[in-house]
């Protein structure tokens, strides 16, 4: 909200620098976001939040700064009016949407400019001046903070005011020149046929006054803030009458308002005064609020020292009503002004925001041992992120939500997700189901950037059936570990990111782990897996399908990504490790090399040597995939050492012959292994 | 032939220093202390001197063959440490070793944030990005349809919340729900700090993102001041960005706080202008109502800090967009 200093000094008077005061205000919780120049005025922008929609008016600011500066608060003179027998004829039909509603007729007006002074004081705001009669409902608007509005009495069909809701599809043009269509919700100010006002939002192009009017009728009212606010919203319109009526306006400024305007208007615009009528259908009063507050409720709320006569001063600026209870204790009563206000902790705050918060004490807080035992998730999620950094994976941090399309392109059914049904825009729509899609949004602007190698994690969360679940993403491009000592540049493959979740989850402890050759839809066929513990999947990892990159136009083919349940971390409970005796007896070491079929997997093998392998055998060491053309068709080799230890002596070769041969044998019969 | 031993080793000691190569240096050596060389012909000639010089005879030549062999041992030393030079390395060559990954910024922020509040005895919680209308507004003093719901535009699920009819689920706009999810289960002492995502449909900008991270913190006890608030805040942005700042307490407005307020801080070596930096204040006494604390029956202190925001003034990111885009190249600077 704009303020203009020299208008401000009509009611306080609070000295010529902007900049102090500007300070001052902001202090005090209004909060001034820029000082620019008008003329020979300084204009002041507030932010004013919204509890207090009493400040949403010069007079109010004036207020706020006659506590903080301790000066006298001029309020501007009101006129008493002895207003004719003759009533207005006003009908409020929605009592609750309307709680108060005064109508004056004026006669015989003279429509002209308004007077320079007030032309002037609206100017320096930045609104537009129109007319004597409307410009005065702007200046008391302003000035007080109560919305008017001026309807030209004449195009009130049957001199007859009605307040109710309309009737749906009824009809009008407001007064930006829009035709506006409105439902049994909105609530309008009507005469006998049609609608002249949307109430409290704005006026109708029809009933407007304009330099032919000759009667007018003048509105001052009350209407419901959350009624008001909703049809704000509904019609996409925020006027300065709707945002104060949405914040609450001060009941008892209703007729104080009204008063004011018609002074104003008699003395600008001429005419009489012949119709009055104020209706209330009480539903806007409040009850009276009375807080009971003593100096210690203040002081030990603040950790501060403020006197008792300090706190009676601050609360009597701001037009608070306290009484003395007893020695140090007041009761307060509230302005009609201040609904905000309603209990103790409100009157603390009002006491503090004036002294200023920097003037009050520091202390640091005891804090007790809190029974609450620490996030556990995290703590695992911590643990795995040590082990990611080490081998090299940096972290991605990526959005949450995404759009059906990019699912499709990911190969991830469009459906899953979670729909948001009020996205800003299309790529907002759908919380994601898998980290797949931004991961490769990301892999794809680094790639065109130029960044080739690229090694990245994320902790995110799916989110599928209303429920959101932690997962972690691996993703693995381009050249692994450079070496300048050796020619061959390395491509990351499918070993490299299979390692590095082995290594993984062993840094966690987690051992009883299958990898079994499965894909998902995005994966190449044969070139990923499914990883199981205890015959439940867990996650996935593989080499991204060709036409999902090429969809996302990454042309770096060999990309490979993992998806792994963060549910598995975070179940490892911290069980003490007891120590394995380190066994001092020499191990024996066999090498074994097979020709296998295409479709025997070292797993079939590993199963077979556990089977047949007796105590003797403590490891089984992989060393080797030969996929050479000197190896007969349909066969690879696969070459490994069998690692024979006993804890209890040496062993002698001849002990192990049997074993390891009887090893070899079963893998010949069952596996049709060949020796090579 | 009579001995000048001082002469003879001189000259001995001058002819080795001065050998160019291993070579010559083995010929000094046969010269010197081979079967027929100078140091034999010494020793030989020892039977010839009067028994009365003897011993100071003897003795200075061994000391003329200990010091020649010294010296050739040194000199051929030498030779061979000029020939080990050619196998010496190049130690400006860079090393070979896996590359560290890094952690985002945001997370290292966070990090930093929660362990500053862990050493104080504030034990760290998380909550759901999901919630409902009762926790992200209603418990916290937010009532629908009121203008304080203003600052909170909020993405909502087409799902019901199967708690409450007619009202949908939400994403978290702040991370104060998590507040009332710990204050519904646990009685005070409270001290916990809540970190996470949050959500809102803003139009992104350079300052404006739909999801960004904040961390909660909430203090719950008998007799928490609106003072251990300043005082905590003081103590914790002195640390978090050193003490090169300056630092004030505005009032604000926030529906679950009472007093409220806004902490700015100012570089002050730098511009003269205020950052806003976190939200704070005392517990709204309706929100210990909600959670369905004794009235009257404790106090406590609550802020809120956007990380994004504070990683930005921190580390001089300019734009919000840069922590999601995640270049390999801003991520390897942190």
């Amino acid at each position: 909200m704009k303020i203009s200093l020299n208008w401000l000094k009509d009611y306080v008077s609070c000295g010529n620098s902007a900049e102090k005061i500007g300070h001052k205000l902001t202090m005090a919780g209004l909060e001034v976001e820029k000082i620019s120049s008008y003329l020979n005025d300084k204009i002041l922008e507030l932010e004013i939040t919204p509890n207090r929609a009493d400040c949403l008016s010069m007079t109010g600011i004036a207020r706020e700064l006659s506590a903080i500066l301790d000066k006298n608060f001029d309020s501007p003179k009101i006129r008493k009016f002895n207003f004719p027998v003759k009533r207005s004829d006003i009908k409020i039909q929605d009592k609750t949407g309307c709680g108060c509603y005064i109508g004056t007729v004026i006669e015989d007006i003279k429509i002209d400019e308004a007077p320079l002074w007030i032309r002037k004081r609206l100017e320096s705001l930045g609104l537009k001046s129109i007319n004597n009669v409307v410009d005065v409902t702007n200046f008391c608007l302003m000035e007080l903070g109560q919305p008017l509005h001026a309807f030209d009495y004449d195009k009130v069909a049957g001199g007859k005011i009605v307040v109710r809701k309309a009737k749906d599809g009824e009809k009008i043009v407001t007064l930006d020149n829009i035709e506006r269509v409105l439902d049994s919700s909105i609530l309008v100010i009507a005469d006998d046929q049609k609608p002249l006002a949307i109430a409290g939002i704005m006026g109708g192009v029809d009933s407007q006054v304009t330099a032919q009017t000759k009667n007018v009728l003048l509105e001052s009212a009350y209407f419901d803030p959350v009624l008001i606010r909703r049809t704000s919203r509904k019609l996409g319109i925020t006027t300065d009458s709707s945002y104060r009526f949405e914040r609450r306006v001060d009941y008892e400024r209703i007729s104080i308002g009204a008063h004011r305007a018609l002074a104003l208007i008699l003395t600008c615009a001429g005419g009489v005064i012949t119709k009055y009528r104020k209706v209330s259908t009480g539903s806007y009063k409040k009850k009276k609020i009375k807080v009971m507050v003593s100096k210690n409720d203040i002081n030990s709320y603040l950790g501060a020292e403020i006197s008792f006569a300090q706190i009676k001063k601050i609360l009597k600026r701001l037009d608070f009503g306290i009484s003395v209870e007893n020695k140090e204790t007041l009761k307060v009563s509230p302005p009609s002004f201040r609904p905000d206000i309603v209990s103790k902790v409100d009157i603390i705050e009002e006491v503090s925001r004036v002294i200023g918060y920097d003037k009050l004490p520091l202390s640091l807080p005891k804090i007790q041992r809190v029974n609450i035992e620490p996030n556990k998730q995290r703590q695992r999620r911590k643990e795995t992120e040590k082990a990611l950094l080490a081998q090299g994976f940096s972290e991605i941090i990526t959005f949450s939500m995404t759009d059906q399309n990019k699912l499709e392109m990911s190969e991830i059914n469009a459906t899953s997700g979670i729909k948001i049904k009020n996205p800003l825009s299309l790529d907002q729509e759908v919380m994601r189901s898998s980290l797949l899609p931004s991961t490769l949004s990301v892999v794809q602007t680094n790639l065109n950037r130029g960044e080739k190698k690229l090694k990245f994690y994320e902790f995110g969360k799916i989110y599928t059936e209303n429920k959101e679940q932690d997962v972690l993403s691996l993703f693995l491009c381009g050249e692994t570990l450079f070496d300048w000592r050796s020619k061959d540049r390395k491509i990351a493959e499918f070993y490299d990111l299979k390692g590095s979740v082995e290594n993984l989850y062993s840094s966690l402890g987690i051992t009883n782990l299958v990898f079994q050759a499965k894909e998902e839809p995005f994966f190449e066929k044969g070139q990923s897996c499914f990883i199981y513990q205890n015959k439940t999947k867990i996650g996935s990892l593989g080499l991204l399908k060709e036409n999902v990159l090429a969809k996302w136009n990454i042309k770096e083919r060999q990309c490979y990504f993992a998806q792994m349940d963060l549910e598995v971390i975070y179940r490892i409970e911290k069980n003490i490790k007891k120590f394995q005796p380190i066994i001092g007896y020499p191990s024996i070491v066999r090498d074994v090399s097979l020709a296998v079929k295409q479709d025997v997997s070292f797993q079939d093998i590993k199963n077979i040597i556990y089977e047949n392998c007796g105590s003797l055998l403590s490891d089984v060491r992989f060393t080797e995939e030969y996929l050479g053309d000197k190896i007969e068709f349909g066969y690879r080799g696969l070459v490994f050492s069998l690692i024979y230890q006993s804890e209890e002596r040496t062993l002698k070769e001849e002990e192990i012959n049997d074993v390891h041969e009887k090893i070899v044998q079963e893998l010949i019969q069952k596996l049709a292994v060949i020796r090579r | 032939m009579d001995w000048n031993l001082e002469e003879t080793e001189k000259k001995a000691l001058i002819e080795i220093k001065n050998a160019v190569d291993e070579k010559e240096l083995e010929v000094f050596r046969i010269k010197y202390l081979g079967r027929k060389g100078v140091v034999q012909e010494i020793f030989s000639y020892l039977g010839k001197v009067p028994k009365e010089d003897k011993p100071l005879f003897g003795q200075k030549a061994n000391s003329l063959r200990n010091n020649i062999t010294k010296a050739i041992e040194t000199k051929k030393q030498s030779f061979i440490e000029k020939t080990k030079d050619f196998l010496n390395l190049d130690v400006t060559l860079p090393g070979v070793a896996v590359s560290l990954g890094h952690k985002h910024l945001i997370t290292q922020t966070i990090d930093e944030i929660c362990s500053l509040f862990e050493t104080l005895g504030f034990v760290i919680q998380e909550g759901p990005e999901i919630e409902t209308e009762a926790h992200n507004f209603e418990g916290l003093n937010i009532p629908e349809d009121h203008p304080s719901r203003d600052g909170f535009d909020t993405f909502y699920l087409e799902a019901e919340d199967p708690y409450e009819k007619n009202k949908n689920l939400l994403l978290r706009s702040h991370t104060s729900p998590g507040q009332i999810r710990i204050m519904k289960e646990h009685k005070p002492p409270l001290a916990v700090v809540i970190p996470g995502r949050v959500y809102r449909p803003d139009a992104v900008d350079a300052s404006h993102s739909f999801m960004f991270h904040q961390i909660e913190g909430l203090l719950v006890d008998k007799d928490i001041k609106f003072s251990d608030l300043k005082g905590l805040l003081t103590d914790f942005c002195q640390k978090f960005f050193g003490k090169n700042i300056n630092m004030r307490f505005r009032p604000h407005y926030f529906p679950f706080t009472e007093p409220s307020a806004e902490v700015d801080i100012s570089w002050k070596d730098g511009k003269k202008e205020w950052l806003e930096i976190m939200g704070c204040g005392m517990v709204h006494p309706k929100v210990f109502e909600f959670v369905g604390y004794k009235k009257g029956a404790y106090t406590g202190l609550a802020f809120g800090l956007g990380v994004e925001r504070i990683a930005m003034l921190k580390h001089g990111v300019s734009d919000i967009r840069t922590f999601y885009e995640n270049d390999n190249r801003f991520l390897k600077q942190f």
